[in-house]
């Protein structure tokens, strides 16, 4: 099989695994979509159900006004979760789930009927709490009634008490003169008889005086009589007795006139009878009188005592009212009982007391209507409280089935989604591990011909000559590759013969140019050395030549001087002439010596640096000086000028001999290279300190300058343009090394063709010997034993 | 199922409720007594009567106002040829009251009828002894000996077989004594163990249900519902025992009773002048009397009666204590009733004559003895006490020396009945406008006995022969006659002396209507109603 159908088999595994997973997983999601809507289903009965419950706590707390809101609601809720049930049914895929849907629905319809039920038990108790406090008020109302009543009573006893007492008065005023005009009548009866015995004659006539008398006393007793009874408008009874008295008085003026008739008693009888009669009569008044003066007090005492009893009834009534109310309002059934069992004996009790019949009957119904209401009332709320209680119990399942459904379908969706998920894991893992194996198998079929191929090949790269690869038998890419790989391999190993030949004689050159390099370079060094030792030398020279012929000359003086001597003729002018001769000698001899010693100095410090390749600190300027001064026999024997400017204050710690050579190579170079023969240049050499720690030497000529081809070279080894002159071409090469080697610093040129040149080199104040020794092995071998 | 056994609850409450503010009429009798027992069965006096009328009917009664008989629990009867069988028929679907204690399961039937005489009449009646069991007036009657049968023939007849014919046996059946109990009452308070219930808190069919008794203050009832005749047009009734007239008529001034029984004669002018109130009067049928025990000496000698009789000075009583309201009584009957015999001749006021008499008696120096005197005004006697006195003092002058006693109501009509007093006042209003029921009732031999109503326990054997004679003839002329007689010996024998026979007073309030005084001394609530 080729490749190419290989793969298309490892590919196509996974694609059709794929597409198959995607099949289920999109029946499966579909699946798991129905279950999550049932769960939102779910989920928003939950809080329908919920909502129900919450109003009817509501609609239990609220005051009776706003009822009506709370049973709406209730409604809306109950008929939200009704109707979501039915859909929850309709959806639901497991028939434990529509079960519990259904039981759920079952117990929100027996919700709905007890809530009605307790909405119209709710409604009966409102009415009967509102009709408590009517009740309680019709109590009141009776008793202030009877109130007002008692009050006018009272008035009316007060009028009846002063008229029975004006009554009593004029009862015991009849009696008291009655009981006078009977002890008249008496006493002129008396006199009567008297007189009637009395024979005619003085002891008649007293008699008759004494009758006189009696008879006044019995007319002004009656005539009292008289007027109390006509005061009192009993004038038929007044005119009677008057009539009696003047009866009785003509009786009696008939006995003093002595006519001699016969006696009439009768008329004395009638008004004896007719005391007697008004006595007992009003005698029997008067008691009657007083007893009914007697009842009408104890009426009115018993009265208050009524009207006090009745406002203690309606004060307790009030009492019991409001401790009803709140009992009512909190639906407490248990106090309604004890209201219920203390006000039992509070109708017979209102039955015993004396109060007013017109509405103690009314306040005894009120009462006992007021406690057949409560009971039923508390009877109600009992009933109302089991409800609830019932109510709770059948919320608690509901809430529990709708929770349980709610958990149910949610965790439907979840497995549905989680098997998803897994059969999606599972299946791409299984898709992957088909396609892998497959992949496997093929890759196997692929790399094993392959890295045979490619072992082959790399042993052919590492040995040309191991022969062909056999693969190239094969017929598939493999065969054509190994086919290519054995041509490449033969013309590979062809072509590096060539190269390797090639490339040893290349090595064996570059050997040669470095050996070369060394040379030349240790060659330059050796020949500034001897450059500056030629310098020295001649320095040297002039001074112990003027310092030898001085000596000579002395040596002259002092023979002629001392054959002068011995010739005794020696003057004083010969001696001042010695002695001049001498001091000046001498003084030639001290100075030519003593520049001798200078320069043997300057140089044994300048060879000293060159060799030692030690650190050193010391003061630039000066140690400036002594370069030159090393360079000035070179330096003379040329035209041009140098000019060197330093400030005095800069100290440097590092390879002074480094410095001296790249000092020494600058000038040296600038002075071979810059300028044309007929012409004197000038070269100027200025340090300047640019920044803290750091020295900058500017070396500038105003020679030809170099031109841009050249001067990127011309740090280069061995590049010069003079070579023809015997310049070696490594002066600037050596002063780059060691500027960036081993004094740690920087070089750069600027240069322009007919503009001069100017090196500009930083260093370091300080470089320390680890660093530059670092450098140094870092450097180009080429500086090394500098 | 709570809930609907809940709803009538409320409803029934409601109902009720809505009743009370439209319907709440009290009416308010200020009321001269305590009934001596709220059974009619028990009790003699009018007041009693009064109290216990309301709640019962009888087989038979009197038209309001009169003494005619009309159909009540019996819709019809019928009397027998010889005049021994009456065979009532019984008014459909009429029910009992119901009380805390009982509920009726049936309507009023034979039973209840046949329980109700029995146990009056029936010595071994589980109920006869209970509460006592006095039954004076039945026996006073002569019930017991009357009676020989009384039988239930279906549930809606039930048969009264005399041993006798008896003239006034009709009118005995509208009498109070022979009211219709509830025999499923009795026996479920006999099976309760309380069958003093039935008496204390009775159970009838009449137009109001017992509500509550408070002696010395009130006894209340409420209007019954179901009343065959259709409910009252008051829903309470009140009997505001009151027994001081002043203090009565001083409650009707104040509102606190609608209505008076017996006002101070004396205060008739005041009542009349008062534009709240409306005086009610009627000449009685009764009589007001002072007995004179023939058991006790002297009173066995006629010739003392005789002589007390001529000593009273009647003609002073009735202005002083009727206040002219009445006149002197000579016969035991008042004149308004049929075979009044104007013709006997009191004895007369004549103090020399009865001085005479006592002194014939052998009793020259007088004697002592009690006179006892009504605490509450009666119809025929506005002021006991005041009456007492003047007597006294009558009496004192032929040497009498009277002691006033008297008693609670109750307790004086029993030691009255039982023949304690020597002399006392009482008097009688005719409970069925038959002569028999004065002269009879009062004066034969049969309540003669020891707590009959013949308090002077006089008998006499021609008188009673006379009275038995009428009792059980039919023949009304001859009845005339015999009863003519009959007083003839009650004048000469003067077991009594008759004092007077009173205009009735009674007062009302302007608001009242519908009240009609009654010949016989009743008290009538029925349709009597309150207009604001």
């Amino acid at each position: 099989m080729r490749i190419r159908s290989r793969i298309a088999l490892v590919g196509g595994i996974p694609i059709t695994v794929a597409a198959g997973i995607a099949v289920v997983s999109w029946l499966l999601l579909a699946e798991a979509d129905r279950a999550r809507s049932g769960a939102a289903l779910a989920g928003s009965i939950y809080r329908d159900v919920l909502g129900t419950i919450t109003e009817r706590n509501s609609y239990i707390g609220a005051v009776p006004a706003t009822r009506a809101q709370n049973a709406l609601r209730f409604e809306a809720f109950a008929a939200s979760a009704s109707i979501r049930l039915q859909a929850l049914r309709d959806i639901a895929g497991d028939p434990g789930d529509r079960a519990v849907a259904s039981a759920t629905e079952v117990a929100l319809v027996r919700y709905r009927e007890q809530m009605r039920e307790l909405a119209e038990a709710t409604a009966g108790n409102d009415r009967l709490i509102a009709e408590m406090g009517a009740r309680a008020a019709t109590l009141i109302r009776l008793t202030d009634q009877a109130r007002e009543r008692q009050h006018a009573s009272n008035a009316d006893i007060v009028a009846q008490l002063a008229e029975g007492d004006r009554r009593l008065r004029f009862a015991r005023d009849v009696v008291d003169h009655a009981q006078e005009l009977r002890a008249a009548i008496q006493a002129a009866a008396l006199h009567e008889k008297t007189v009637e015995t009395t024979p005619a004659g003085e002891a008649r006539a007293v008699a008759e005086r004494g009758l006189g008398f009696a008879v006044a006393r019995m007319r002004n007793s009656a005539g009292d009589l008289v007027r109390l009874l006509r005061d009192d408008g009993r004038g038929p009874a007044a005119e009677a007795l008057s009539g009696m008295i003047a009866a009785y008085e003509a009786e009696i003026a008939r006995l003093t006139a002595a006519d001699g008739a016969p006696r009439d008693r009768g008329p004395q009888q009638r008004l004896a009878d007719w005391a007697e009669r008004t006595i007992k009569i009003n005698a029997t008044e008067y008691r009657a009188l007083h007893e009914e003066v007697a009842q009408l007090l104890t009426y009115s005492v018993s009265a208050a005592e009524t009207e006090q009893a009745t406002q203690n009834i309606a004060i307790d009534s009030l009492k019991l009212g409001r401790r009803t109310a709140e009992a009512l309002a909190t639906r407490d059934v248990a106090e309604v009982e004890t209201i219920l069992g203390e006000s039992r004996p509070l109708p017979a009790a209102v039955s015993a007391l004396p109060i007013s019949p017109l509405i103690q009957t009314a306040m005894v119904d009120a009462i006992g209507r007021w406690r057949d209401g409560l009971a039923t009332t508390g009877a109600g709320l009992r009933r109302q409280n089991d409800m609830i209680a019932a109510m709770d119990a059948i919320a608690v399942d509901m809430i529990g089935k709708a929770s349980r459904l709610n958990d149910s379908l949610a965790r439907n969706a979840d497995s549905i989604g989680q098997f998803v998920r897994r059969m999606l894991a599972f299946g791409a893992a299984f898709g992957l591990l088909i396609g892998a194996f497959t992949a496997y198998l093929v890759a196997r079929s692929i790399t094993s011909p392959l890295k045979r191929l490619q072992e082959r090949m790399l042993r052919l790269a590492e040995e040309p000559g191991a022969g062909p690869i056999p693969e190239a038998a094969r017929r598939d890419e493999l065969g054509a590759m190994a086919r290519a790989a054995n041509f490449f391999v033969h013309e590979l190993g062809r072509r590096e013969g060539d190269l390797r030949r090639a490339k040893d004689r290349a090595d064996a050159t570059l050997l040669e140019l470095r050996e070369t390099q060394a040379n030349l370079i240790q060659a330059e060094k050796l020949g500034s050395l001897g450059q500056l030792v030629a310098g020295v030398a001649h320095e040297i020279n002039t001074p112990l030549g003027l310092a030898l012929t001085m000596s000579t000359s002395i040596d002259g003086e002092v023979q002629r001087f001392a054959e002068r001597g011995r010739e005794g003729r020696i003057t004083r002018s010969d001696l001042n002439r010695l002695v001049e001769r001498l001091t000046e000698g001498s003084k030639l001899l001290l100075n030519n010596l003593t520049r001798a010693i200078d320069l043997v100095h300057s140089f044994k410090q300048v060879a000293a640096d060159q060799a030692s390749g030690e650190t050193r600190r010391f003061e630039m300027a000066g140690w400036l000086g002594e370069v030159l001064t090393s360079l000035g026999p070179a330096l003379r024997k040329t035209p041009h000028q140098v000019s060197v400017a330093c400030p005095p204050d800069i100290e440097l710690e590092t390879y002074p001999g480094a410095l001296a050579q790249v000092v020494t190579n600058l000038i040296m170079n600038a002075v071979t290279h810059a300028f044309p023969v007929d012409r004197a240049g000038f070269i100027e050499l200025k340090v300047t300190q640019p920044r803290a720690g750091m020295a900058r030497m500017t070396l500038r000529d105003d020679g030809v300058g170099i031109g841009a081809e050249n001067r990127a070279r011309i740090f280069d080894p061995f590049f010069t343009t003079r070579r023809d002159k015997g310049s070696t071409g490594l002066g600037l090469h050596i002063v780059y090394n060691l500027v960036t080697a081993s004094l740690g610093g920087s070089i750069a040129v600027e240069s322009e063709p007919g503009r001069g040149t100017t090196f500009i080199i930083d260093l370091p104040l300080s470089v320390r010997p680890a660093e530059a020794e670092a450098a140094g092995r870092a450097a180009d071998p080429v500086a090394e034993g500098v | 199922m709570p809930i609907r056994s809940w709803r009538p609850a409320v409803l029934g409450l409601a109902l009720a409720l809505l009743a009370v503010p439209a319907g709440a009429k009290t009416l308010v009798f200020c009321s001269e007594g305590n009934p001596e027992s709220l059974n009619p069965q028990m009790v003699t006096t009018t007041t009693g009567m009064n109290a216990a009328r309301p709640m019962f009917n009888n087989l038979v009664e009197f038209k309001p106002g009169s003494t005619e008989l009309v159909p009540s629990l019996a819709e019809s009867w019928t009397v027998s040829e010889d005049g021994r069988d009456y065979t009532f028929r019984l008014r459909e679907g009429v029910r009992f009251q119901a009380n805390a204690a009982f509920t009726p399961t049936r309507t009023m039937n034979a039973d209840d009828v046949v329980f109700s005489y029995l146990r009056q009449w029936k010595e071994d009646h589980p109920f006869h002894k209970v509460s006592g069991g006095g039954y004076d007036y039945f026996k006073d009657l002569g019930m017991p000996d009357l009676l020989e049968a009384v039988e239930r023939v279906d549930g809606r007849t039930v048969r009264f077989r005399l041993k006798r014919p008896n003239a006034p046996f009709l009118a005995s059946m509208a009498m109070p004594f022979n009211v219709v109990h509830s025999a499923e009452y009795a026996e479920a308070m006999l099976r309760a163990g309380t069958p003093e219930r039935v008496d204390e808190e009775p159970i009838g069919t009449g137009p109001f249900s017992f509500a509550g008794f408070q002696r010395g203050v009130a006894v209340r009832y409420r209007a019954f519902a179901d009343h065959f005749a259709g409910r009252q047009p008051i829903e309470q009734l009140v009997f505001s025992i009151t027994p001081n007239p002043a203090v009565r008529l001083t409650k009707l001034r104040a509102g606190e009773c609608h209505l008076m029984a017996f006002p101070n004669p004396a205060d008739a002018a005041r009542i009349k002048a008062d534009p709240a109130l409306r005086l009610l009067q009627q000449e009685g049928l009764n009589i007001g009397y002072m007995s004179l025990n023939v058991t006790k000496k002297p009173f066995d000698d006629v010739r003392v009666r005789r002589a007390v009789s001529m000593a009273v000075d009647k003609a002073a009583i009735v202005e002083a204590v009727y206040a002219g309201a009445g006149v002197a009584a000579k016969n035991p009957i008042p004149p308004t009733l049929w075979s009044y015999n104007d013709a006997v001749r009191d004895h007369p006021y004549d103090v020399a004559a009865a001085q005479r008499l006592l002194v014939e008696a052998g009793h020259p120096g007088g004697f002592e003895t009690e006179l006892w005197y009504m605490p509450v005004s009666r119809p025929y006697n506005p002021n006991g006490r005041r009456m007492a006195e003047m007597i006294q003092a009558d009496l004192a002058k032929i040497g009498v020396r009277l002691r006033l006693v008297t008693d609670d109501w109750g307790a004086y009509r029993v030691k009255l009945q039982a023949g304690d007093a020597p002399m006392a006042l009482f008097g009688w209003t005719g409970d069925n406008g038959d002569p028999d029921n004065f002269l009879n009732v009062l004066l034969g031999c049969t309540s003669a006995r020891p707590g009959g109503n013949n308090i002077a326990k006089w008998c006499d054997p021609s008188y009673d022969a006379l009275v038995r004679e009428a009792e059980t003839s039919l023949d009304g002329d001859k009845r005339v006659a015999l009863y003519r007689d009959a007083q003839v010996i009650a004048k000469d024998q003067a077991p009594w002396v008759p004092l007077a026979h009173s205009v009735v007073f009674m007062a009302a309030r302007k608001e009242v209507t519908g009240f009609v005084m009654d010949p016989l001394g009743r008290h009538i609530f029925t349709g009597v109603d309150l207009t604001q």
